[in-house]
C-alpha cells in the first residue's frame, strides 16, 4: 500500500513537472497540442449554454465513459471479462448513501469508503479466481453481483430492500455532494471521466500494464518471464472496482434515489462491458467513444418511440453488439483514431508524418 | 571459498509425475552443468515438455527435488522461478501477438526492472543480441517462423536468465533456419548463458550439446557425449532406429 501510494505521488508529480516543462507558446502551434485544448475547451465552455435536458444527456455520457473506462482496465487491456461490475457500482452507491442516511457522512468521504470496500472486495474475488484459467472469473463475478443485490434486497432493515433509498435533498451544498444545478454535476462527471483516462493511461504505460496486456494475450508465456499474473491481475481488478465505486456514488448523488435493481442490476453489467466493446476493447478513449454512442443512441429512442416501443434500446443494443462483433471486432477506437492521425497531419502547424 | 571448475548449475533428481494412470516422468535425474549444453532427446511422449514444466514450476511433480543454483526451486511459480535466472522458451512460438516486438521483449526485461526506460533500453539490447532490432516496431503476429523464434530468444534473454530451457526450437524450420538458430544458440552459450535444449533433429543437437541425456517413456535411457550417445544400442533402439549410426 505504501509502495503504491509513493508510487502515485511520484508517477504524478513527474507528470505535472513535464507538463510545466514542455508547455510553451510554441508548442501551441502543433495540431496534437491545440486540437486536444481546443475540445477540453469546448467541454468547459459550451454546456454553461445548453438546456437542462441536453445536460443531462452529457452527465450520464461521462458518468458512464468514467465507468466504462474503469471496466476496460480489467476487462479490456487485461482481457478478464467481467460481466458483474454493477457489483462495485452498486457498493460505491449504497455505502456512500447509507453513510449518509444513517449518519449523515459526506458522500465526498463516502465515495472513498465505498472505493475502499470495493477494493477489499475485489481483492478477495481476484484472490480466488485468478488461480484459475478459464471461464472462473466471468461466472463469479456475475454470481458476486447477484449476492449482493440480493443481501440488499432482503435486509430490508437496513437497505430498505427493493423500494429504495432515496437522499434527503439539503439544497445547493458542495460539501454534501448536492447541487441544484446540473451544470455542477456535469464538470464532476467530466472530471471523472478524465481521471479514468488519466490513471488507465499512466498503467497502460507502465510495467504493470505491459504485464497486464502481455497476461491478457498469453498467460503461460508472461508467467515464464517472470509475471506474477495472479498479483498484476489483482491490481488491475482493484483499481477498476476502486473507480467503478466512484462512479456509483456519482451515480446515487445525481439521481437522489438508488434501489438494487437499478444499481446492481445485469443490464448495467452488461452495458459497462458493452461501452468498451463497440468503443474498443483495450483502447484509451474506446469507452469513451462507445459511452458516447450508445448513450445518444439510447436517448434518441427512447424520445422518439418512448412509450409505444418500450424497451426498443435494447433491441437496438443487442443488433449492434452482433454487428460490431462480426464487422468491427476491434471497435471504434482504431478507425477514429486513424482519422484523428489523419486530420491532424493536413492541420496547419503539423509537423507531418513526424508521428505521436 | 574457492569454485569448482566445472559445477552444476541444475541438478534434477528422482523426478516423477503421474497424469492419472499414465507415469509421464518416472524418477528422472539430470544435471546440468554450468556453461554448457545439454542436449536431451527422446521419441514423441517421451516426457519432454513435461520435464520442462515441472522444472519451471508449471507442474508439480509427485516426487523429486530441482536445485538450481544452489536453491530448492520446487514448489516454486513460474514467474518466481524466472526470477532467480531460469527461463524456458516454448515448442511452439508463444507471442504476445497483438503487441509490437519491443513490447514483447519488454515484457521479459520488466522480470529486472520496474522502469520502463530502462525495460525498453534492454529490450532493444537483447533484440540486437538476436538479429530482430530491425523489426522493434512490428506487431509479433507479422513475424515469420524464424523471427518468432529470435523474438522468444530475446524475451527470454532479456530476464537475464542463467540459464535457458529451449524446448524444440527447430520445429517448423527449413534446413537454413535451422543453421541460423543454431549459431544463435551457440553465441547465447558463448556470452556465458547455460542451456538445455531438447529437440527432435538429431543433426543440429549433435552439433549443439556438448553432452547429452535421453529420454524414453518417462525413464532416462542413458547419456553422455553425443558420439556415445547416439551409438549405444538402447538409445538406437528407442529412437533413432537402426541404421542412424552413420550420421
Amino acid at each position: 500500500m505504501k509502495e503504491a501510494s509513493a508510487f502515485i505521488i511520484k508517477s504524478v508529480s513527474i507528470d505535472f513537472a513535464r507538463l510545466g516543462k514542455g508547455f510553451n507558446l510554441t508548442s501551441l502551434t502543433n495540431p496534437r497540442i491545440y486540437f486536444p485544448l481546443m475540445a477540453l475547451a469546448l467541454l468547459l465552455l459550451v454546456p454553461p449554454f445548453l438546456s437542462r435536458y441536453y445536460l443531462h444527456i452529457l452527465v450520464l455520457i461521462f458518468l458512464f465513459a468514467a465507468a466504462g473506462e474503469s471496466w476496460n482496465i480489467i476487462g479490456g487491456y487485461g482481457g478478464q471479462f467481467s460481466l458483474g461490475h454493477a457489483a462495485f457500482f452498486g457498493l460505491g452507491a449504497y455505502t456512500s448513501t447509507m453513510l449518509f442516511h444513517y449518519f449523515e457522512i459526506s458522500p465526498w468521504l463516502g465515495m472513498f469508503l465505498g472505493a475502499l470496500l470495493s477494493i477489499c472486495l475485489s481483492w478477495g474475488i481476484g484472490w480466488l479466481c485468478f488461480r484459475l484459467q478459464g471461464p472462473y472469473f466471468v461466472i463469479s463475478t456475475l454470481a458476486l453481483c447477484e449476492v449482493l443485490r440480493y443481501l440488499i434486497l432482503t435486509q430490508r432493515w437496513l437497505t430498505m430492500g427493493a423500494t429504495g433509498l432515496s437522499i434527503k435533498f439539503k439544497g445547493q451544498n458542495p460539501w454534501l455532494f448536492q447541487f441544484t444545478d446540473k451544470l455542477t454535476y456535469y464538470y464532476i462527471a467530466l472530471g471523472l471521466t478524465l481521471i479514468a483516462v488519466y490513471v488507465t493511461y499512466k498503467i497502460v504505460s507502465s510495467r504493470l500494464g505491459h504485464s497486464l496486456v502481455a497476461l491478457g494475450q498469453n498467460q503461460a508465456a508472461a508467467e515464464a518471464v517472470g509475471v506474477n499474473s495472479v498479483k498484476v491481475k489483482q491490481i488491475a481488478l482493484a483499481v477498476s472496482a476502486a473507480l467503478t465505486a466512484m462512479c456509483g456514488t456519482f451515480y446515487a448523488q445525481y439521481i437522489f434515489f438508488i434501489d438494487p435493481d437499478t444499481v446492481f442490476g445485469l443490464s448495467l453489467s452488461t452495458e459497462l462491458a458493452l461501452f468498451a466493446i463497440i468503443g474498443g476493447v483495450g483502447t484509451l478513449w474506446g469507452p469513451v467513444i462507445g459511452a458516447i454512442v450508445l448513450r445518444v443512441l439510447t436517448e434518441f429512442t427512447s424520445a422518439n418511440f418512448g412509450e409505444g416501443l418500450a424497451g426498443i434500446q435494447l433491441v437496438i443494443y443487442g443488433g449492434l453488439l452482433m454487428a460490431m462483433v462480426m464487422i468491427k471486432p476491434e471497435g471504434l477506437a482504431p478507425m477514429l483514431g486513424r482519422f484523428y492521425n489523419r486530420i491532424v497531419a493536413v492541420m496547419p502547424g503539423s509537423t507531418h508524418g513526424k508521428a505521436n | 571459498m574457492g569454485r569448482p571448475t566445472s559445477m552444476n548449475l541444475l541438478e534434477v533428481k528422482n523426478l516423477s509425475k503421474r497424469f492419472g494412470g499414465l507415469q509421464a516422468i518416472n524418477e528422472f535425474s539430470f544435471n546440468a552443468e554450468e556453461g554448457k549444453i545439454l542436449g536431451l532427446i527422446g521419441p514423441n511422449g517421451a516426457g519432454k515438455t513435461t520435464l520442462f514444466n515441472l522444472i519451471t514450476g508449471v507442474y508439480r511433480p509427485e516426487s523429486g527435488n530441482v536445485m538450481f543454483d544452489g536453491q530448492d526451486i520446487l514448489g516454486m511459480k513460474p514467474h518466481q522461478i524466472c526470477r532467480f535466472g531460469l527461463c524456458r522458451t516454448f515448442q511452439v512460438a508463444q507471442p504476445f501477438s497483438n503487441m509490437t516486438v519491443l513490447k514483447n521483449v519488454m515484457t521479459g526485461a520488466y522480470c529486472r526492472t520496474s522502469d520502463p526506460a530502462e525495460a525498453e533500453e534492454k529490450a532493444t539490447a537483447c533484440l540486437q543480441r538476436v538479429g530482430l532490432a530491425a523489426q522493434a516496431g512490428v506487431t509479433a503476429r507479422e513475424l515469420t517462423t524464424i523471427d518468432q523464434r529470435r523474438l522468444e530468444f530475446a524475451r527470454a534473454l532479456a530476464t537475464d536468465p542463467k540459464l535457458i530451457l529451449l524446448d524444440e526450437s527447430m520445429a517448423g524450420l527449413n534446413h537454413a533456419e535451422c543453421e541460423i538458430t543454431i549459431a544463435l544458440i551457440k553465441k547465447i552459450n558463448e556470452q556465458g548463458v547455460t542451456i538445455v535444449v531438447v529437440e527432435h533433429n538429431m543433426k543440429a543437437i549433435l552439433s549443439l550439446s556438448h553432452y547429452m541425456a535421453v529420454i524414453a517413456q518417462g525413464s532416462k535411457i542413458t547419456e553422455g557425449l553425443p558420439q556415445e550417445v547416439v551409438n549405444d544400442s538402447r538409445v538406437v533402439e528407442a529412437y533413432l532406429g537402426k541404421g542412424f549410426t552413420k550420421c
